[in-house]
């Protein structure tokens, strides 16, 4: 018989591969494999994880159907105990709430949230009779940690778009705003839908650490939303070439060339999704079309309309954009390279709440394409 | 006799947030309410925005089933700007797109969402197990309830007499459960992953078009994945079916339900026309099995038991209802023998045509318009599956609560069995030299378009109206607002609440009869 690990009929060898796989997601390296295994084998205890659904459509409920690390059985039968998701738990009705509202008291519990909290029509949100925010303000101060998954649970996301009818709001947002937590903590793993697999190397970020990830301005984990999309792309090259699909359609689609001319947001998105990809690692949006900027705040809003370039910024062989929608004008034959921290600093002056951006902060960079990680 | 109020909140299971509420008398349901519990005001939100953004809205009505949600909001918005017919490149991609959804979400249902109402998990342990996959299953079970921590599997109605399945089979359709999750990924990789970019919510769609053409290198991943696909459809699923069903047959006499049926059509064919599709439009009324021709323009809304004025709905066409959501809705608690109050859901009512009749939409429908149509497929699998039940010559029986199960199997194995086909094409087209897809056409000052594209649970329509460039209104009717129709004006119940009503509950504190029949509507 193989030596049992802390998962009951997985291999020594396959567990020391598991460590290795989330060691590398949560962006310690081999180096950190050793911790890892430690911390996941002095868990006698599966921990017990809720996951609520309030305003949303199931699409991070579906993405964590896909996870391939883990591999969704071994997951909920062998890594965490679910004691509440309705989509997957077997219970339901008075049964499946007396799950929920047990482990609540037990206050030994990670608590996942998808969705977004109604807060200007409370009954627009119910389960069991109890509107989302009345459940958030029960279940938060229990919780051992709280990851929002997926834009809604972060910042409201498409129920929260211009005029808002509902009042939805992400859960760190309705804590501070409408139930006097002065500085709530959740993890924001932002994105349409949320990613799982990001997410639960999140989850065994905590787990191992016994603390929470660095967060950035807006409650991301900088190990995973530290950098921009445009800055780990596999088309960037053809950005700095000034190679770009015209139209959809265009036969340069088959040459991989860039996105930027229809629509692409990832200039302006924070996200790993050139890194980690989707559906077990194997693709991600670029492969099919132009990023929309689903991992940053109030991209419904913000980034629309999503077949126009982002304007403001300088690119190669385009220059300057003034107009949200393209215009086509050309202010010289040499490529002019944006710089990505220069990117950066235009994110973050909006997300600061700041008005238009000062021509003079739009110069090109000197832009290799390698200044990524500033 | 006893009479009781049966509350079920929430249903779990399924995707979207449902509360059901039924008066059980003498063992019977006599009176039933379908809740959604969840409203976000998409037909609010979307007006005034770019209409060719339209499809990446409408995904995220159902992030379980984007795909069809992209289709119809994709179809309606390129419709508006004035393109009426895809290239067929346009059309075999969508197909593939669609027939990766279709696997997945079938597949999902019938063991994830499904299951569990009628396999005895904790059960298995009893078995003996035949083979070494099912004995590393079973002791993985063992090792699970022996921490006592039960998780996802706690405070089911286990102890329940209505599971009938000898241990052997709880065991082998747990370790078909578990096998399941694999093959859904795997069908999801095919068209949502390789071609759409990830799943959910894909990317290769734009109004007009797609946004390229395939390389041929996931032209072949979508050919490879779909066929391991259709093996596991073929070994497992069906097999699956045959096993059970005899266990539950029961299930054939009853939740009969409005016996209206509707379906937009879905899979089109090179004609483009949606009498013609793999699954083809149509209605059915009154149980009478003769196919009419049917218009998603004769889609008629009702606001009078929903969270909404009376006057909102009143029969209006989707794109002259919009929503206007009261300030505050007080749901009854869950507790005791409450009812529901007059208004009692944020769905509105939507009934068909000048009947203004309830529908039942969903595989059933879909597979009787096709078997209806005379497709081969359609009429041996269904006739084939009649007489193996001892009802050759009656498919009126598959309108029951087992008949809506058997369809969407059937309709799964018609999916799979044609997913090559589309795959085939597209690479026939590149080869004679046909590799253009559809560029983005120009947003007009005004125009109006409609999808009709079914869903894999059901009729699917988005509405789209565009004035000076932008969206003036959108109207959403997805499966679950035909299916889950709270009351009408006239106070006729919807399909679902009809369904229930003479569905025996043997016991009110565990309503696993009241669960199972609300599932087979996949809400």
């Amino acid at each position: 018989m193989p030596e049992m690990s802390v998962f009951p009929g997985v291999t020594r060898r396959d567990f020391l591969k598991i460590c290795g796989g989330l060691a590398a997601l949560i962006g310690v390296g081999q180096a950190g494999v050793a911790d890892v295994a430690q911390a996941l084998e002095q868990i006698a205890k599966r921990p017990n994880v809720l996951w609520s659904d309030f305003q949303e459509c199931l699409g991070c409920s579906v993405n964590l159907l896909q996870s391939r690390t883990p591999e969704v059985a071994n997951l909920i039968l062998q890594q965490i105990s679910l004691n509440y998701h309705e989509a997957v738990m077997a219970a339901a009705g008075d049964q499946a709430e007396q799950n929920f509202w047990d482990t609540v008291s037990g206050g030994d519990f990670y608590w996942i949230v998808e969705g977004a909290v109604a807060t200007k029509i409370p009954g627009a949100m119910t389960v069991h009779g109890e509107t989302s925010m009345d459940i958030v303000k029960k279940t938060y101060p229990k919780a051992k940690a709280t990851i929002a998954i997926g834009s809604c649970a972060c910042y409201g996301n498409v129920q929260a778009a211009r005029p808002n009818p509902t009042g939805a709001k992400g859960v760190a947002a309705f804590l501070k705003e409408d139930a006097g937590v002065a500085n709530p903590v959740v993890i924001n793993m932002s994105r349409c839908p949320g990613n799982a697999e990001d997410t639960l190397a999140a989850l065994t970020y905590v787990l191992v650490y016994k603390k929470l990830p660095e967060l950035d301005s807006v409650g991301r984990p900088v190990f995973l939303y530290g950098d921009l999309v445009h800055n780990n792309c596999e088309r960037r090259a053809h950005f700095e070439n000034g190679e770009y699909i015209e139209s959809f359609g265009d036969p340069h689609c088959a040459d991989d060339w860039c996105w930027f001319k229809m629509g692409c947001k990832g200039p302006v998105t924070y996200a790993p999704c050139p890194v980690t990809r989707w559906n077990g690692h194997q693709s991600w949006c670029i492969k099919a079309g132009p990023c929309i900027g689903c991992s940053e705040p109030n991209f419904w809003d913000t980034m629309e309309p999503f077949y126009s370039p982002v304007p403001d910024i300088n690119a190669p062989g385009i220059g300057g954009i003034s107009d949200n929608t393209f215009t086509g004008i050309l202010v010289g034959a040499t490529a002019v390279a944006i710089g990505a921290h220069l990117v950066g600093t235009t994110v973050t002056h909006r997300l600061r709440g700041g008005g238009p951006m000062e021509p003079s902060e739009t110069l090109p960079g000197s832009g290799t394409g390698d200044e990524g990680g500033e | 006799m006893a009479k009781t109020t049966v509350v079920i909140d929430p249903i779990t299971r399924i995707e979207g947030h449902l509360r059901v509420t039924c008066v059980v008398e003498n063992g019977k349901v006599t009176d039933a309410w379908n809740t959604c519990t969840l409203f976000r005001g998409f037909e609010i939100f979307m007006k005034d925005r770019d209409p060719r953004d339209v499809w990446h809205y409408t995904m995220r009505i159902c992030g379980v089933c984007p795909t069809p949600h992209g289709w119809n909001g994709v179809r309606a918005s390129e419709m508006a700007m004035g393109v009426e017919r895809m290239d067929d490149n346009t059309r075999l991609i969508r197909n593939m797109m669609e027939a990766s959804q279709i696997a997945y979400d079938h597949i999902l249902w019938f063991y994830v969402l499904n299951a569990f109402d009628y396999v005895n998990v904790p059960n298995a342990l009893k078995a003996k197990p035949t083979t070494p996959t099912l004995k590393a299953v079973q002791d993985t079970l063992k090792t699970f309830v022996a921490s006592g921590q039960l998780g996802f599997l706690a405070n089911m109605y286990w102890d329940n007499p209505g599971y009938k399945l000898p241990p052997d089979l709880d065991l082998e359709l747990t370790a078909h459960y578990l096998q399941s999750i694999e093959m859904q990924q795997t069908a999801n990789d095919a068209g949502g992953v390789f071609l759409g970019g990830k799943y959910p919510m894909i990317m290769n769609y734009a109004p007009g078009g797609c946004t390229q053409l395939p390389g041929l290198e996931d032209i072949i991943t979508y050919k490879q994945r779909m066929e391991t696909v259709q093996g596991f459809v073929d070994t497992v699923v069906v097999p699956d079916l045959l096993a059970i069903a005899p266990f539950y047959i029961d299930l054939a006499k009853v939740g009969r339900g409005v016996g209206n049926f509707l379906s937009w059509g879905v899979l089109d064919e090179k004609s483009q026309d949606p009498y013609d599709r793999l699954f083809p439009r149509g209605g059915i009324y009154g149980g009478k099995l003769v196919a009419e021709k049917v218009d998603p323009d004769e889609t008629k809304m009702y606001t009078k038991h929903s969270f909404y004025p009376d006057s909102l709905g009143a029969g209006k066409h989707p794109l002259d209802v919009g929503q206007e959501p009261q300030e505050y809705v007080d749901l009854a608690p869950v507790s005791g023998s409450a009812l529901p109050n007059p208004k009692y859901d944020w769905t509105q009512a939507v009934r068909y045509g000048a009947q203004e009749a309830p529908m039942e939409v969903g595989p059933l429908a879909q597979m009787l318009m096709a078997y209806l149509a005379g497709r081969t497929e359609a009429v041996q699998l269904v006739d084939s599956t009649l007489a193996a039940v001892g009802a050759a010559g009656h498919p009126e029986i598959l309108i029951s609560a087992l008949g809506r199960i058997v369809a969407r199997v059937l309709k799964l194995k018609i999916n799979m069995d044609n997913a090559q086909r589309w795959a085939d094409d597209l690479l026939a087209n590149m080869a004679a030299g046909t590799t253009a897809v559809n560029s983005m056409p120009e947003v007009p000052d005004s125009g109006e378009g409609k999808g009709g594209w079914d869903a894999p649970r059901g009729a699917l329509c988005h509405y789209v109206r565009i004035k000076n460039k932008k969206i003036d209104s959108f109207a959403a009717v997805p499966a679950s607002n035909w299916n889950f129709s709270p009351r009408d004006d006239k106070g006729v119940r919807g399909p679902v609440e009809e369904a229930l009503v003479g569905m025996p509950v043997a016991d009110p504190a565990q309503p696993l009869e009241i669960l199972r029949l609300v599932h087979t509507f996949d809400p």
